[in-house]
């Protein structure tokens, strides 16, 4: 049940229960069937979960789509040191909403997955870190904790089991990166909140030093559904590498913007045309950027062909990230557009590495300069050689972001920089 | 072209999303706030005492730090992680809770709560944009200006604001009550556009909505 | 965890093309260093964490699928890797690329320049012509407090700065504020690094020109100074340092590493505290007095004038901690060939210790001289107090022979030695004290000459020559195993090296065993030194 709008083409097992008041409360929720998946996992022992995440081949939906179980069975098998699950609810990739909505709908189902997931891992300790900005869905999922704590499903002895898991939900205070998994880490510890260099992994030496998993709030969602059901049921949706649901943030300008929980493999064009209602003032498709900004554009052509699974748009040149589906219409500007998503990286670069650093400053002042009609043809070229020194060349992937865009929209929306650059006429509006 | 043609969503609830006829849901039904209630300021349950940002209306630079249900809440939170300098970030909120904004006295003043080098805490408040540096009015504006908020036409929203309390970006405007600021990204990309005042999320607001929702706010509070 | 045992200690890898045999565990940037190449890298330090952020020593590793930070990466056991290939080199082109984007190039004006690294890569690595078209980045200047200047447009943000503040110094006043292109080095708003005794020491790791020092500002271009291997000469800590020198004056100290001492540091009291050794008003010839008048003579003179006035006799003599070794085994000698007598020497000596804490070996120690150890080593026996005065009431009195070596006797009265039958003054400065000297012998400063001190652990390190003497002025033991040439007609050390072998308690230890690391020699069991006060 996507909110605010509903299709019958949906698949629908995470978003059931959004925007029904009710499956907040902990009585509703469990009315709902949550927490039945936790007590199917306490029943097993925790190489056991990890075995049935890895057969239903869940991928991680915080953009990378790295297998969930393969992460998990990464975790050192003992107690000897604390583990900890860390939950990344710092959504801020642009263009994507759907973590909101799932904390403020069922956060009842991120507690339980929080808790299977922390006891797949070993882990005593498990932490929501909450992005700043979100205060009312973070008092909505606190609220759920503290019921869920006074109910015995966390705490000392989670449901009698005898295990003991702690959850926390932390907030953070505006940083974009970190939404990366070692950014995260460090502003947990209560540092800036700049990425780590791997080698260590976080599996071996995570947040406070100890093996550390983090889990995006949507792949722990799935977690419950998959014990109860088993993975086969999971894998009855999507492709064999791609299985399962996901849900696909549309914004833009499309009719009717919101979430749709889709089976991964979804024709993208279906889901513009039909599911949203087609494109606003039944004006013509310009480009896509179908997994957040941090992703290749891809052209009204490209699109036709997309399905919608991260083999899918890979093939047509760009990356599922994580399935956030911005549409442009005719009255676009590209050039503005993609100036405004450099500027946003500028502005979150956390600064360490020079490439980034400078980089990200440096191509937005060039497109900046572009858009005020001063640009040259050899801007282009430049842009092309700076974005291309800035791929591969830093700790994280935010250097690579920045590229992606810039890249793709200079050889794919060429003839609008130029119109820019030569006669000084702005091709759209928005 | 006009620079904003009228979109043809189906439904505009300024200020909120929901209610599209597939729902029929009041604005505090989606906002939670019924399901919230009041929440203590000494917190609740220790899980959460880390997870309370409200951003008061009524704030005051000089409220000692921390008192009562605060000092409450900050031993609280002390008690949710290994060492003291991850409660860092929570604790900074507190302090912005009450004061407004994160002051070199405050940070002086928290480094000494939990054993930190002031040095590094102004390296950490520096680093996240949530921390005010500096003193904001009683209600602070966030207005994403982000791609999916600026297709929809974003950039109005933030001169209508901007219009409406006659600042400039950042400033604060002289009766005290509104600083607009530009946000990245609030994570409300299909509810364009998306503007944060104080702790809420306000979606679907449009250039036109502004003065009527500036009213509110200073009627309401919220 | 896998048992490591089983696995060979060493590993062998090939880097641009020659193979190396490295211990496991080595960073490609240590092992390349091997090879015979330098990898250019800016965050990284030897003496500090490594945080992988400068970006410029990613070097191409085979079947890696992207580039390496060369400084955090490990060697492994036939790892094939190309720090000169095409990609590596332009990937690092591209990176260094983006240093320059905001630097202001004012090289010209800077101090850094001629020894910035910043100016060295992009000159080796770099594009020849820059493609920056938009206004640059201002970030101007502040005054970190003690000797340190910030100059923000050039820092390249490495945060060797801050590291070394958080690691070593353990106090840490710096940090990054600001995040992206606006972040920069900043302290505490007004709080600065005044009180700590260790921040020079970040002047030294910059790699470019953002910090600097005040007490060099502006003083002399980096490519004119010479370089000279010594030792501090301001504590019994026994820093490795770089006398720096132009003009015939030590322009500044710089710390050189030596892990067994002082690590890469040095403390901030003893780096600013060189300008004793440029104090002018030298003595430069040799000194005899007749009656109230003083005549200068050259050294045969002198010596041969001495000789003949040296009577065997009870002798008391004075040093100093500032001397060498070889000085002071020679001043030994010659009491000892004149019957024996009182060896003595002053030295002040602070209230307490100022601990690096981040690496404690090295501290600036209570004694503020050189050789303290090498003076109690030799049966030498400290007098005074604590500031380095008094105790030599004895000595001013003596009617025998007076030997003063290298002590200026400045709090001393004139009427000091007035009753000696021989009083002999070997200084760099004369004093009042000196005006009833028979002969006042020119000294050199441990800087003009070649040499050995022992530190507080009973380390012997050598030190060298970086400037001129002065005049006729000699080393101590020059003059002192010259006169003894001259008093028995034997022939004696006329060399360095040769002064220090004739120390018995160095053993066998020669100056080529000691190399430029040191020795810790074992003192022979002897009863503690009597007198010996101030604790």
């Amino acid at each position: 049940m996507a909110y605010p709008y509903v299709s019958d083409r949906e698949v629908r097992v995470i978003s059931t229960q959004f925007g029904d008041p009710e499956a907040r409360t902990l009585a509703g929720a469990k009315q709902r069937g949550r927490y039945q998946g936790l007590k199917t996992a306490l029943d097993m022992s925790p190489d056991a979960v990890v075995d049935i995440v890895k057969a239903s081949g869940l991928r991680g939906r915080g953009g990378a789509g790295f297998p969930t179980g393969l992460k998990w069975s990464f975790m050192p098998k003992d107690y000897d040191k604390p583990h900890y699950l860390c939950c990344n609810a710092d959504e801020s990739e642009p263009g994507t909403f759907k973590d909101r909505e799932i904390i403020r709908w069922d956060p009842h189902q991120l507690v339980e997955g929080c808790l299977i997931g922390a006891y797949a891992i070993r882990a005593r300790h498990a932490y929501i870190y909450c992005r700043g900005e979100f205060f009312e869905a973070t008092q909505v999922l606190a609220r759920a904790v503290e019921e869920a704590y006074a109910d015995g499903l966390i705490g000392d002895d989670v449901m009698g089991s005898g295990q003991k898991i702690d959850l926390t939900v932390h907030v953070g205070s505006g940083a974009y990166i970190c939404g990366e998994e070692t950014g995260l880490m460090n502003s947990l510890e209560g540092r800036r909140g700049e990425p780590r260099v791997k080698p260590p992994f976080p599996a071996a030496v995570g947040v406070f030093g100890m093996p550390t998993t983090v889990n995006n709030v949507e792949t722990l969602c799935a977690v419950p559904h998959i014990v109860v059901n088993g993975s086969e049921w999971y894998r009855q949706w999507g492709s064999e590498k791609s299985p399962g649901t996901k849900l696909f943030c549309v914004s833009g300008h499309v009719r009717k913007p919101g979430n749709y929980e889709l089976p991964l493999g979804f024709p993208l064009m279906d889901l513009i045309d039909d599911l949203c209602g087609g494109i606003t003032n039944g004006n013509a498709l310009k480009a896509v950027i179908p997994g957040g900004s941090s992703v290749p554009l891809l052209t009204a052509e490209e699109c036709r062909s997309c399905a919608l699974d991260y083999e899918g748009v890979s093939s047509c040149g760009s990356m599922l990230g994580c399935a956030s589906v911005i549409v442009m219409d005719e009255t676009t500007d590209i050039v503005k557009q993609v100036r405004r998503m450099a500027a946003f990286y500028a502005h979150e670069s956390c600064g360490q590495c020079t490439p980034c650093r400078e980089g990200s400053i440096w191509v937005t002042r060039t497109l900046e300069r572009i858009e005020a009609g001063r640009g040259t043809e050899d801007d282009l070229d430049t842009l092309m050689e700076l974005t291309a020194q800035m791929v591969g060349t830093t700790i994280c992937v935010l250097s690579d972001s920045v590229a992606a865009p810039v890249q793709s929209s200079v050889l794919k929306f060429r003839d609008e920089y130029l119109a820019l650059i030569r006669r000084g006429e702005r091709v759209g509006t928005a | 072209m006009s620079p904003k043609e009228p979109m043809d969503t189906p439904f505009h609830n300024p200020g909120w999303a929901g209610n599209t006829g597939e729902f029929d849901l009041t604005e505090d039904q989606v906002r939670g706030d019924d399901f919230v209630g009041s929440r203590p300021l000494a917190g609740a349950h220790p899980s959460s005492s880390a997870s309370y940002p409200y951003v008061l209306v009524d704030k005051h630079p000089e409220s000692p730090l921390f008192e009562g249900p605060y000092r409450e809440r900050f031993d609280k939170i002390l008690t949710r992680y290994p060492d003291t300098r991850a409660a860092l970030l929570p604790v900074l909120n507190l302090a912005q809770e009450v004061r407004g904004h994160v002051s070199p006295e405050t940070m002086d003043r928290v480094g000494e709560l939990l054993d930190l080098e002031p040095a590094y805490v102004r390296g950490v408040v520096t680093f996240y944009t949530m921390y005010n540096k500096r003193p904001v009015g009683r209600f602070l504006i966030q207005v994403c200006t982000n791609i999916s908020c600026n297709l929809c036409g974003a950039d109005e929203v933030m001169d209508a604001f901007l219009r409406y309390s006659n600042t400039e970006p950042g400033e604060t405007s002289e009766d005290g009550d509104f600083t607009v600021i530009e946000a990245e990204c609030l994570a409300g990309c299909g509810f364009p556009t998306c503007v944060q005042i104080n702790s809420r999320y306000y979606e679907n607001v449009k250039a036109g909505d502004i003065p009527s929702l500036c009213e509110r706010l200073r009627a309401d509070g919220k | 965890m896998a048992d490591h045992a089983d696995l060979p200690e060493t590993v062998t890898l090939t880097i641009d093309g020659q193979q190396v045999t490295v211990p496991k565990g080595t960073s490609i940037l240590h092992a390349a260093e091997q090879a015979g190449t330098q990898v250019p890298h800016y965050c990284y330090h030897a003496g500090l964490s490594a945080p992988a952020m400068c970006r410029l020593c990613l070097v191409e590793v085979e079947k890696a699928p992207k580039l390496l930070p060369s400084c955090v990466t490990q060697v492994a056991e036939g790892q094939v890797v190309h720090t000169q290939s095409d990609k590596s080199l332009t990937m690092r082109r591209g990176v260094l690329e983006f240093y320059l984007h905001n630097h202001p190039l004012d090289c010209p004006i800077c101090d850094q320049s001629g020894e910035c690294k910043l100016q060295d890569y992009a000159h080796e690595e770099g594009r020849p012509h820059g493609r920056v078209r938009e206004p640059k980045r201002v970030f101007g200047r502040d005054d970190f407090g003690g000797d340190v200047l910030f100059y923000g447009d050039r820092c390249v943000m490495c945060t060797r700065c801050v590291r070394f503040m958080n690691e070593v110094e353990q106090d840490p006043r710096l940090a990054v504020v600001e995040r992206g292109d606006r972040s920069i080095i900043d302290t505490f708003f007004d709080e600065g690094l005044e009180g700590t005794n260790f921040h020079g020491n970040v002047v030294d790791i910059c790699p470019v020109g953002a910090l600097l020092s005040k007490d060099f500002l502006f003083k002399q271009r980096a490519w004119d100074l010479s370089h000279t291997d010594s030792v501090c000469p301001n504590c019994s800590q026994g820093c490795n340092i770089e006398l720096h020198t132009r003009d015939n004056l030590v322009q500044r100290l710089r710390p050189r590493p030596n892990l067994d001492v002082n690590g890469h540091w040095m403390c901030d009291e003893g780096r600013l505290d060189y300008e004793w050794i440029n104090r002018g008003g030298r003595l430069e010839v040799p000194l005899v007095r007749d009656g109230k008048e003083f005549h200068a003579t050259d050294w045969k003179e002198a010596l041969v004038g001495l000789v003949r006035e040296l009577g065997a006799g009870p002798v008391r003599a004075l040093v100093s901690p500032r001397l060498s070794n070889e000085d002071l085994g020679a001043a030994r000698a010659l009491v000892d060939q004149l019957g024996g007598g009182d060896l003595v020497y002053r030295s002040r000596r602070a209230p307490e210790e100022l601990v690096l804490k981040g690496f404690p070996k090295l501290a600036r120690r209570r004694d503020l001289a050189p050789n303290v150890n090498g003076a109690d080593l030799l049966g030498m026996s400290r007098v005074g107090d604590n500031d380095g005065t008094g105790g030599l009431e004895g000595l001013a009195s003596h009617d025998g022979i007076v030997l003063v070596v290298g002590d200026d006797l400045e709090d001393q009265p004139p009427t000091f030695g007035k009753e000696a039958a021989l009083y002999v003054f070997l200084g760099t400065h004369s004093s009042e004290a000196a005006s009833h000297a028979h002969f006042t012998l020119p000294l050199t400063t441990f800087a003009e000459q070649e040499g050995t001190f022992t530190n507080h652990e009973n380390r012997v390190q050598r030190f060298w020559s970086g400037l001129p003497a002065p005049g006729a002025a000699r080393p101590a033991w020059l003059i002192l195993w010259a006169l003894l040439a001259e008093h028995t007609g034997q022939t004696q050390p006329t060399r360095p090296e040769e002064a220090f072998v004739t120390v018995s308690e160095f053993g066998d230890v020669t100056y080529e065993t000691l190399g430029k690391q040191g020795v810790i020699v074992t003192p022979p069991t002897r009863q503690e030194p009597a007198g010996a006060i101030g604790d």
